[in-house]
């Protein structure tokens, strides 16, 4: 008898328990709903901005990457049987994430018919910079919880396979930094790497691994400790073999839903090391420095009403919001799912 | 007891050591003219960079220069901060008692309104209010520090013209510079009331109010969130059924009985939330202005002054490993069934 056999039988998962729970779940829904109007916002980017595009000058090295002439760029870009509309929308050129900047002026200047969230100091156009940031957020939060997740299996993995003073060691250095708070380790790391998108996304992942490492070799020792696991031992399975044919593909599956629940808490800290200064050089679309463009501008100006500059803190922030908002709404649906109890 | 508490403290510096390893190994990663900018004081030592490279041993194996460091940390020289231009220690001796005064004040309120809100998610179980208050958790949870600082700051500040920023108007701060203000403790609303100058108390306590808010906004959801499944837990509980079948009152039932076991595991969130804080005060002094460790490691983050960040690093080590420490006493004290041996 094959030790695969004397696991429990798992229905399809659509027609589990698991996700009948979620998909009763109002604030899970409400939560989908949200992030999928992101999703959706992300890839019309190119569209959603095609008038800025044709019309700021600094646009103009991204309008040519694209092949575009000045005249075409709006129809091009907006109808989706042409190809540029799809090369725009899937892999655009790099030069599209810097923001175009309509003049040169440090006062933010309120929404226009041009500009329809408004400009903010530097002149830089807020939609523009909240719709392609909303890019640049997916792929920061995607690549980062990627890289921890493979750095925490890996060292997680080996520190519940080896054990013995290994697994000691290891767990050792995730306690220390566990118990250090987060935005502090990532600032100091991502100094010691320099600043830029990279570095950033380097430094969240050094920090981020962690708790995976924790989770994953946790979720190992009490898989090792089940019965088809010994099966496949009596039956002379190496350790090896027990390892990455049985315990492994369990102990994976709930370690990879919960982790890509924390994108939107890594796009949260991100911003908030934008904001601070370390990170995406000045002008790319990113939303921690909408933020901190908006610094000098919150309390509007001296005799002037304290709104007077509302729209350059409040797009950006409300938006940055939103999205750790829907992430979490998700996350904690799905951690109630998975775990009904609490 | 004494004997567990004895060999917990002895964890402490491992703890520091264990953090020392990693951030000196991470500056492993750099090239030693990389690692040199680090101690560069003036513009003018730039062209010696080769020089600092010799001195400092930067192009020498990770133990050597491990040694190097450390020598100087157990000697007390935590070294020279560039940012505030003094060595490192004095920096600290001023600035803590500010971050300090901003933690203590909001950490009652953080406490209360956990504690509170999430008893009353419980005892509403799957009620309108349970509901409700499990989305302001959410929300709390999502909002990242620096958007609440910054939206009390436009909305309260700018807007409504409460309360204020900074730690002192800049007269009051002229004025007590020249005066007879003795500075017992460095927390101005102590200090105000020690000296009997109750103009210097208020204006401190006003400033305190919004990054307190803050604070309160973005850590105290946490604490609810366990304390309504740790209440619901004990709400199931035997002794409950039998407080309530002698026909206790709800309340007695609820603040009790079922309180007291309740807030046991709330006490095990205090190492996290100290953490959230630390993190949340060092963006919420950046952006009101205040002058605590928290806009002192901000500002070196962007100046790159490794050596002020790596003070921070230990400083924040010490005190989150001490807070470890006193929240396991605390289990052991509040909780009786739980023995160490």
């Amino acid at each position: 008898m094959n030790p695969q056999d004397m696991k429990p039988k798992h229905e399809p998962w659509y027609r589990s328990k698991t996700f009948k729970r979620f998909r009763r779940n109002p604030l899970a829904i409400t939560g989908t709903v949200m992030l999928i109007i992101f999703v959706v916002v992300a890839f019309l980017a190119p569209a959603i901005t095609a008038p800025q595009l044709a019309t700021i000058r600094s646009a103009r090295p991204c309008v040519r990457n694209l092949g575009l002439k000045r005249g075409e760029v709006v129809q091009a870009l907006r109808n989706p049987l042409k190809l540029t509309f799809w090369r725009a929308a899937i892999k655009p050129p790099k030069s599209c994430y810097n923001i175009p900047r309509a003049g040169y002026s440090p006062l933010p200047k309120p929404p226009s018919k041009e500009h329809p969230f408004g400009l903010t100091s530097g002149s830089y156009d807020i939609l523009y910079g909240l719709t392609w940031g909303a890019r640049t957020a997916f792929y920061i939060g995607f690549l980062v919880v990627g890289i921890s997740l493979a750095i925490g299996i890996v060292i997680g993995g080996v520190s519940g396979f080896l054990g013995g003073w290994v697994d000691n060691l290891i767990m050792r250095v995730v306690d220390v930094m566990l118990a250090f708070p987060r935005l502090v380790f990532v600032m100091i790391v991502s100094v010691i790497f320099g600043s830029g998108l990279t570095q950033v996304m380097l430094a969240l992942a050094v920090v981020g691994w962690v708790g995976y490492a924790r989770f994953f070799r946790g979720d190992i020792l009490k898989t090792k400790a089940q019965d088809f696991v010994d099966a496949a031992r009596a039956l002379g399975s190496s350790p090896t073999r027990i390892f990455f044919k049985h315990v492994v593909p369990n102990s994976i599956g709930t370690l990879l839903i919960l982790a890509s629940m924390d994108v939107g808490s890594i796009v949260l800290t991100a911003a908030g090391l934008s904001f601070l200064g370390l990170g995406a050089p000045v002008g790319y679309a990113d939303w921690g420095q909408m933020i901190s463009f908006a610094r000098g501008y919150i309390l509007g100006t001296a005799q002037g009403t304290p709104f007077d500059f509302w729209y350059v803190w409040i797009f950006p922030s409300v938006v940055l919001v939103l999205f750790g908002l829907a992430w979490n709404l998700l996350g904690d649906a799905v951690r109630d799912a998975l775990d009904p109890k609490s | 007891m004494l004997n567990y508490i004895i060999r917990r403290s002895l964890q402490i510096p491992m703890v520091l050591f264990v953090l020392s390893l990693i951030i000196v190994g991470l500056m492993q990663l750099l090239t030693p003219q990389q690692r040199a900018a680090a101690f560069v004081k003036s513009d003018k030592q730039i062209e010696h960079l080769d020089q600092i490279i010799k001195k400092y041993h930067l192009d020498e194996g990770f133990l050597v220069q491990y040694e190097l460091w450390a020598r100087e940390v157990l000697r007390g020289n935590l070294g020279f901060s560039r940012i505030s231009k003094e060595p490192v220690t004095t920096t600290i001796r001023k600035r803590l008692p500010a971050s300090m005064e901003l933690a203590l004040s909001a950490f009652i309120p953080i406490v209360l309104v956990g504690v509170w809100l999430g008893t009353i998610a419980a005892t509403h179980r799957d009620g309108i209010l349970d509901q409700a208050l499990r989305v302001v958790a959410i929300i709390g949870w999502s909002l990242p520090t620096f958007v609440m600082a910054i939206w009390l700051v436009a909305w309260v500040y700018g807007g409504l013209g409460w309360f204020g920023i900074g730690r002192l108007p800049n007269s009051m701060l002229i004025d007590l510079a020249t005066g007879h203000f003795h500075r017992y403790t460095g927390m101005y609303t102590l200090d105000g009331l020690l000296n009997g100058r109750w103009d210097v108390f208020f204006q401190a306590l006003k400033r305190l109010v919004l990054p307190a808010t803050a604070l309160v906004i973005v850590v105290s959801a946490g604490i609810m969130r366990v304390m309504r499944s740790s209440m619901l837990d004990e709400l199931g509980k035997d002794y409950v059924r039998t407080a309530r079948a002698k026909g206790l009152m709800q309340k007695a039932v609820i603040y009790k009985h079922a309180w007291r076991n309740a807030l046991i595991p709330v006490i095990t969130m205090a190492g996290p939330m100290l953490g959230r804080m630390i993190g949340g005060i060092v963006v919420i002094e950046l952006i009101f202005n205040f002058p605590g460790l928290g806009e002192w490691a901000a500002k070196a983050a962007l100046q790159l002054d490794m050596t002020t960040l790596l003070a921070f690093v230990m400083l924040i080590g010490l005190i989150m490993a001490s807070a470890n420490l006193l929240v396991d006493i605390a289990y052991v004290i509040v909780d009786p069934r739980i023995r160490y041996e």
